[in-house]
């Protein structure tokens, strides 16, 4: 400012070849040292939620990874830190990250804002964000550091669609959807395909995630008669609309999104969510074995809860990560082109999971029809509800 | 014809809802002229104990409505004891400020008791249903409705017939002169918490009951809408308050009907201003009423400010000045990026709110203002970023000041729950208008900073960038400050009587203030959208506001220094406590409550 007199000019000039002398020191990690990847999530505030869900499922995969031998030999951790999903506190994260030498790759953020914030920071310094609940269409646009194994939309909301209108037979829809880049996003893609189908679309409606009331949005959704409901919702608020519609005496055939898919839809909804029906990415009896293996040691370590389908999204990134880092060791840029090179890695979405290197997003998501019977998830039998 | 008794049957509903809040808070407002931001967390613990009870005690509804307002009444006595009574010879401003804070503490503590999941908490009350129109209502519908109106009409009889009823009123109306009638000033505020407590644990169990769902995230929300429905019935009015809370329902209902549901809140927020630009003390307050606020400025208590030296100053600046020579890391840089961001904030706020009293608290609405205009000049028009963001500035002084001008006649508590309410307007406006905005999905690939077509992308040189953003203003505000205006804007704020006979034009120097203000936060929100590259309506939260609030005050009030000071701490402690993690909120609410506690005035002190 105005007082830079010739002092702090030779201070500067001290003080920069200190800063030069600083970095390279921890640069070279001990072989013994756990490789260890950058995460940045809610752990506290209204996402809180979910950044615990994630740490199930990267304890988990990091368990078997262990188990496993390891990456080469080394173990394998994070370093978590809250971002409380703001944009404000996730780009200070990635500053902090990117300047560790110890991080070589960073999942996360959980929202929209808070990671592509972040974005522009890990594309300049070179180190990938691997968001693996990004489904905003634009995230994995940021950059060529930034990877995504979220369901497309564009593949998840067809196979609802088909679910609703071709096996169902659901004529006349009335959409709800949560009003935020995803809800929004995936409405979209659900309307086309559920014309595309041949399935008129009666009234959609959009709500905010704090919402708890909607008996109102239910007498829109009564008077336009619909034949069906569809859910593009989250398990908390989807709970409260099945509950809701049922209340206000709503009959209909109700159809949601793979993300109510949860133990906690069932507990939150009671009997109201009894015969809805799920379009999901797997279901406890798949027969794949990552599926069995999954399901079966999340019930060992906690307790025997039930998996949802966020500790699965956390469950599959942390072993996906896992993959790319054998291929890639330890170095940022290496990590970011074994993106492109691994291959069929055992996943409980997607199967086998293989990047996209051109949208740098997994295709194929698996497709499993459920149906809420007698208070559990089953395979849907074919039987009208 | 029959959707609309339908919606007008749901609206009721929701309204019963709001109005088991509203009524807490319209007792303790009533009494201590303090908006109890702590409420809606009681609710919050309300909800949680009872879930103990229901579901791992098994205990009876009766029973466990007692236990949860007992629980919740101890948990209101604590509060006034320890956080609020040390307040009380202390600024007006100070226990709202401890509210806030003890809302953070709850909350935390709630969630790390019982994770953030949300629980199950099952209605203890037979499942039949009522066929009502084209809809049914449940048991739990009319015990809602029993325990609102009830406790309402209780309250109204106590108030008016009891002997300590009467303390209360009397407290209510004029605390010292109470006093001198041998009224037991502590006992009465002790009663008030206590009962406004056992309420708010009630109405919090009983709506968990309701949605068969409870979790940590519904303290902020219940006290948003209690808030609304609150001030719509006449701030510290029982029975409006419940008047208020259905009035409420029915236009979010009815919004709902007519616009779609997106639409919802932006009709209860418009309410919330309508009511308040036609009728500021509420719908119900009678005309004699004396007015709720003092005459004169107690709100914000003169102090002496700490004097600091103006070659510490510039020995301060030129330290930042050349903080990047020197082996910080890029992450101090980017929280230090974030304090400076926060302060052109602050500096907004603490003219408008310190300097001329009008305490607002829905200032991150001219952040987005300032963030989306600038945004969309660069992407839609190729403005340079620079311009873009100074056309930011103007956009968020124009605009900010325009919508916050119907609120210029308003006084004290009310400016700020005016601008509360248009700040969510700015906010669901955003959402909503998608042709301009784009709606949920944001704004992304928003261009970086530049200047003189020279991308400014290392942290070092946003740093640069936003400090010197930062000193501008905050030299012109000192500037400002010093001048006939700084003087006239203390006149008003001091005793708006007085500046008034004084031939001061209220509104114009209040437009006056909230234009520069309205720049300062404008170009904040510009820098801040071309440093995230992309925004969307969630970007400048409620959250925001709050903690911009908190800097001013924190920093003292009117402070240009004290602000910049204030958002240093506050965006640096959340930063020094991440070894603490999931504790870190928790351990920031307790120490802004003891800074409240130990400083009142704020760290520098008032201007």
């Amino acid at each position: 400012m105005s007082n830079i007199d010739r002092r702090t000019l030779v201070k500067c000039s001290l003080a920069t070849m200190m800063a030069g002398a600083a970095f390279p020191r921890g640069a070279f990690a001990q072989p013994s040292e756990p490789i260890l990847l950058g995460v940045s999530g809610p752990l506290t505030g209204p996402n809180a939620q979910y950044g615990t869900q994630w740490k199930q499922g990267f304890d988990l995969a990091l368990d078997e990874i262990l188990a496993a031998g390891g990456i080469n030999g080394r173990k394998l951790a994070y370093n978590f830190e809250d971002s409380q999903s703001d944009p404000r506190q996730s780009v200070a994260i990635a500053q902090k990250f990117v300047s560790d030498p110890r991080i070589v790759m960073e999942l996360g953020d959980f929202s929209s804002p808070a990671s592509m914030a972040a974005s522009p920071i890990y594309q300049r310094a070179g180190l990938v964000q691997f968001g693996f609940t990004n489904s905003h269409p634009d995230f994995t646009k940021g950059g060529d550091f930034m990877w995504s194994t979220s369901v497309s939309q564009a593949d998840e909301q067809p196979l609802l669609a088909s679910y609703a209108v071709k096996r169902l037979g659901l004529k006349k829809l009335a959409v709800l959807h949560l009003n935020t880049d995803w809800g929004r996003t995936s409405r979209d893609y659900f309307v086309n395909a559920a014309k595309e189908y041949g399935a008129e679309i009666a009234v959609t409606e959009g709500y905010i995630a704090e919402e708890r009331d909607f008996r109102s949005t239910l007498v829109r959704v009564r008077d336009a008669s619909p034949d069906g409901l569809i859910l593009i919702s989250y398990y908390s608020d989807g709970a409260l609309i099945a509950r809701q519609a049922r209340q206000v005496g709503l009959k209909q055939v109700i159809c949601a999104a793979s993300s109510v898919y949860s133990p906690k839809f069932l507990e939150l909804g009671g009997d109201a969510v009894e015969d809805v029906h799920v379009g999901t990415r797997y279901f406890p009896e798949d027969p794949r074995p990552e599926v069995q293996k999954f399901i079966a040691g999340f019930k060992k370590k906690y307790n025997g809860q039930e998996p949802d389908a966020f500790n699965a999204y956390a469950y599959d990134a942390m072993n996906m990560a896992a993959a790319v880092v054998k291929i890639g060791g330890t170095d940022r840029r290496a990590i970011r082109e074994a993106f492109t090179k691994v291959r069929d890695v055992p996943s409980v979405i997607f199967g086998a999971a293989t990047f996209d290197a051109a949208s740098r997003r997994v295709k194929g998501a698996m497709n499993a029809e459920l149906v809420v019977r007698k208070g559990q998830f089953a395979l849907w039998d074919g039987k009208p509800t | 014809m029959s959707s609309w008794l339908d919606y007008t049957i749901n609206g009721l509903i929701v309204g019963n809802v709001y109005a088991l809040v509203a009524v807490g808070l319209a007792l303790i407002f009533g009494v201590s002229r303090l908006i109890n931001f702590a409420q809606g967390s009681i609710y919050l613990v309300g909800a949680y104990i009872g879930w103990v009870a229901v579901v791992q005690l098994h205990t009876p509804l009766p029973l466990t409505i007692i236990v949860v307002a007992v629980a919740a009444a101890l948990v209101g006595l604590i509060i006034e004891r320890f956080g609020l009574r040390p307040l009380q010879n202390s600024v007006r401003i100070a226990p709202l400020l401890a509210t806030i804070g003890i809302s953070f503490v709850l909350d935390q503590l709630v969630m790390l008791t019982f994770s953030p999941n949300p629980r199950a908490l099952p209605s203890q009350l037979p499942d039949v249903r009522f066929q009502v129109g084209g809809g049914t209502i449940g048991p739990l519908d009319l015990l809602i409705a029993g325990v609102g109106i009830t406790s309402a009409l209780l309250l109204f009889v106590f108030l008016r017939y009891s002997k300590l009823g009467w303390a209360i009123r009397a407290t209510a109306q004029d605390r010292d002169a109470a006093m001198q009638m041998g009224v037991d000033v502590n006992r009465v505020n002790q009663a008030v918490f206590g009962i406004a407590a056992a309420l708010g644990g009630v109405s919090g169990m009983l709506v968990g009951m309701y949605y068969n769902q409870i979790d940590t995230a519904m303290s902020l929300q219940a006290t948003l809408k209690g808030v609304v429905a609150e001030v719509v019935g006449g701030a510290g009015n029982v029975p409006g308050a419940v008047v208020g809370s259905l009035l409420l329902g029915l236009v979010e209902s009815y919004g709902v009907a007519v616009f779609g549901t997106s639409y919802r809140n932006l009709f209860a927020f418009l309410l919330l201003v309508v009511v308040l630009v036609l009728r500021p003390n509420g719908l119900f307050a009678s005309a004699r009423q004396a007015p709720p606020e003092p005459l004169t400025g107690t709100f914000i208590a003169p102090s002496r400010p700490v004097r600091i030296p103006r070659w510490a100053l510039l020995v301060a600046a030129g330290v930042f000045a050349i903080l990047p020579f020197f082996p910080v890391s890029f992450y101090v840089l980017q929280t230090l990026i974030n304090a400076w961001l926060l302060g052109m904030l602050a500096l907004s706020l603490t003219l408008v709110a310190g300097t001329i009293g009008q305490v607002s608290l829905g200032h991150a609405a001219l952040l987005a203002i300032g963030a989306y205009t600038s945004a969309l000049l660069s992407l839609n028009f190729s403005v340079p970023v620079g311009l873009a963001i100074i056309g930011g500035g103007l956009m968020s002084a124009a605009l900010g000041t325009a919508l916050i001008s119907p609120s210029f006649r308003l006084r004290g508590h009310y400016v700020s729950i005016a601008t509360l309410a248009i700040g969510e307007i700015v906010s669901l406006v955003i959402l909503n208008w998608e042709s301009v905005t784009r709606g949920p999905i944001g704004i992304s690939g928003i261009p970086p900073l530049s200047l003189f077509g020279y991308d400014l992308i290392s942290a070092t040189s946003i740093y640069w960038f936003s400090f010197s953003a930062m000193v501008v203003l905050a030299l012109l505000q000192g500037r400002l400050l010093g001048s006939h205006l700084g003087r006239s804007f203390r006149a008003i704020r001091d005793d708006d009587i007085a500046a008034r006979a004084y031939g001061l034009s209220l509104n114009r120097y209040k437009s006056l203030a909230f234009i520069f203000g309205g720049f300062a936060a404008g170009v904040s929100g510009g820098i801040a959208a071309h440093l995230y590259s992309y925004i969307n309506h969630e970007t400048f939260n409620t959250q925001q506001s709050i903690l911009a609030l908190t800097v001013v005050i924190l920093g003292g009030l009117g402070n240009v220094v004290g602000a910049i000071l204030g958002s240093v701490a506050l965006v640096g402690l959340p930063e020094v406590f991440r070894i603490a993690a999931e504790y870190r909120i928790l351990i920031y609410g307790i120490v802004l409550l003891l800074l409240v506690r130990f400083r009142p005035q704020g760290l520098l002190g008032t201007i």
